[in-house]
């Protein structure tokens, strides 16, 4: 058997960080030697490309081309470790073997997606088709958030969901009902994230808390920092502050999820 | 002004067992002393000497703080005595007097003091017996103040709140004895009270996680998505999706086999 695996970052409502984990847990398994792509399906407001300094003029084709049948997939992976623009946390991925697969910011594309949908399993064939032209061992996905059809199918075929939710009242009942509905369509491996923990909140009080709620575990509890702020999507913060109590949470998720059988 | 004077000395705990006659010389060897509003009547590390006896007015007891600033210990007024160690030891003095207002003091020399003693030995067994009791007061108020720190730093406010309450009865004797006891009382109950307040705010800040599921939501949102027939298909269809990548893996591991 394969040990290729699809890895969803989800959440229920927009503003966990879910962007900025995915390419920074992807960042990191390539740092460990992993062959990884990531994916941004969250075609309505696309941002994971910022992370790794692209903007439009640097991004050639995306995921719209392929979802719209004007390229094959392979056409749109961009290898990240050959293309290092500026930052230094970024510069670290020099000849990692690490790719992205960019989502349109084109207004006109991304209106195009609103109006007519895509067809998820041209979506799905695509994906199966990186983990083989790529030879990936891991294949993140960076949804759109919330419970709709389309990034239900990116819950639905993924390996390892990792929910991100955030520790106040409405994200954990949303991250309730995600959680009964990714168990009902029989995802094998679902890990929590805690992001954005204030600082009065004991990390370990609120891991505990969050597993006894939901019979899950939590890879990760990290803190909500104004580092982090700072930092907004100029770097893969993990990379360039390895040692703050965020990227240390950050690790922990990534090992535990290369750690999934 | 002389029965003033006794009057006024009997006040004082070193003094309060002396018989009327021995007053009556001792009195004889006091001096008096008027200060004006703000004048110093010492300074913290002066040779003490002298005890003095607040006729009228008030006086703080200053000190410095880190800064420099003045920080007033406490105010002593009519009746009150300051210095008595003074008489015997001649120690600095460790902290400032300054008049809080125009204030009339009563001060008796250490030199005017061992005269009386050598004239009336027996008097030095009362304030022997007098100094002992205070020294036996003092030393039950810090085996408590231990125990009392003891619960407090295992948690046990309430236990030590109790106690400091019912330790007041401890001090019920002499006047100047109850006042400073029940100051110390009230110092540590209030430490305690803060204590307790703050740790509630954080014991707070910790409940505040205890987040509850709307459970009836969930099911109720739970069933609305996925009794949808997109939401069966979706299901069937990532099945499938499944079924396909594992045979699809498995002919390229395969593939890959022969290959070598």
């Amino acid at each position: 058997m394969s040990t290729k695996k699809i890895v969803s970052i989800h959440s229920f409502r927009g503003g966990t960080g879910k962007s900025n984990v995915t390419a920074n847990l992807a960042a990191q398994a390539a740092l460990a030697g992993k062959r990884v792509a990531v994916v941004d399906t969250d075609i309505q407001s696309p941002g994971i490309h910022v992370l790794f300094g692209l903007d439009e003029d640097k991004m050639g084709k995306t995921l719209n081309d392929f979802l719209y049948d004007r390229c094959e997939i392979g056409e749109v992976a961009l290898s990240i470790g050959e293309n290092i623009i500026g930052a230094p946390g970024r510069s670290k991925l020099a000849g990692v073997n690490l790719w992205l697969i960019p989502s349109s910011i084109s207004g006109k594309e991304i209106s195009h997606v609103l109006r007519k949908g895509y067809d998820v399993n041209r979506l799905n064939e695509g994906l199966q088709t990186l983990l083989e032209v790529l030879d990936l061992d891991y294949l993140f996905i960076d949804t759109h958030p919330g419970l709709n059809e389309e990034t239900l199918l990116s819950v639905a075929i993924s390996d390892v969901l990792v929910l991100l939710l955030r520790p106040d009242q409405q994200d954990l009942q949303g991250t309730a009902v995600t959680i009964d509905i990714a168990r009902n369509l029989g995802v094998p491996n679902l890990l929590l994230g805690v992001n954005k923990a204030l600082s009065r909140h004991n990390p370990e009080n609120v891991k505990n808390e969050i597993e006894a709620l939901f019979d899950a575990p939590v890879a990760g509890v990290m803190p909500l920092s104004e580092d982090l702020v700072d930092n907004g999507s100029a770097d893969l913060f993990s990379l360039k502050e390895p040692d703050h109590a965020w990227s240390k949470a950050l690790k922990n998720i990534a090992e535990m999820v290369l750690a999934v059988e | 002004m002389r029965i003033e004077t006794i009057n006024q000395l009997k006040k004082s705990f070193l003094f309060n067992g002396l018989p009327d006659e021995t007053l009556q010389v001792l009195a004889e060897k006091i001096s008096s002393k008027t200060l004006k509003k703000n004048e110093k009547l010492f300074e913290k590390g002066d040779v003490g000497d002298t005890l003095f006896m607040i006729d009228e007015g008030f006086l703080d007891i200053v000190t410095e703080d880190k800064q420099g600033g003045a920080l007033v210990l406490n105010q002593c007024g009519p009746g009150e005595t300051i210095g008595e160690m003074s008489l015997f030891d001649k120690g600095l003095r460790s902290a400032s007097v300054v008049a809080n207002t125009d204030a009339h003091v009563l001060a008796l020399k250490q030199d005017a003091f061992f005269e009386l003693l050598e004239e009336n030995p027996e008097t030095a067994q009362t304030l022997i017996r007098s100094i002992s009791s205070r020294l036996r007061f003092a030393t039950t108020y810090i085996e408590k103040a231990i125990e009392w720190s003891g619960r407090i730093a295992e948690g046990d406010y309430s236990s030590a709140m109790n106690e400091i309450q019912t330790s007041q009865s401890l001090t019920v004797g002499e006047a100047d004895n109850e006042a400073k006891a029940n100051q110390m009382l009230a110092a540590f109950f209030k430490m305690v009270e803060e204590l307790q307040a703050r740790e509630d705010e954080l014991k707070q800040q910790i409940i505040k996680l205890n987040f509850e599921i709307d459970q009836a939501q969930r099911k109720k949102e739970f069933e609305e998505l996925t009794s949808s027939e997109s939401y069966t298909d979706l299901k069937s269809q990532a099945q499938k999706f499944r079924q396909q990548r594992a045979e699809r893996a498995k002919r390229y591991a395969n593939k890959d086999l022969e290959e070598k």
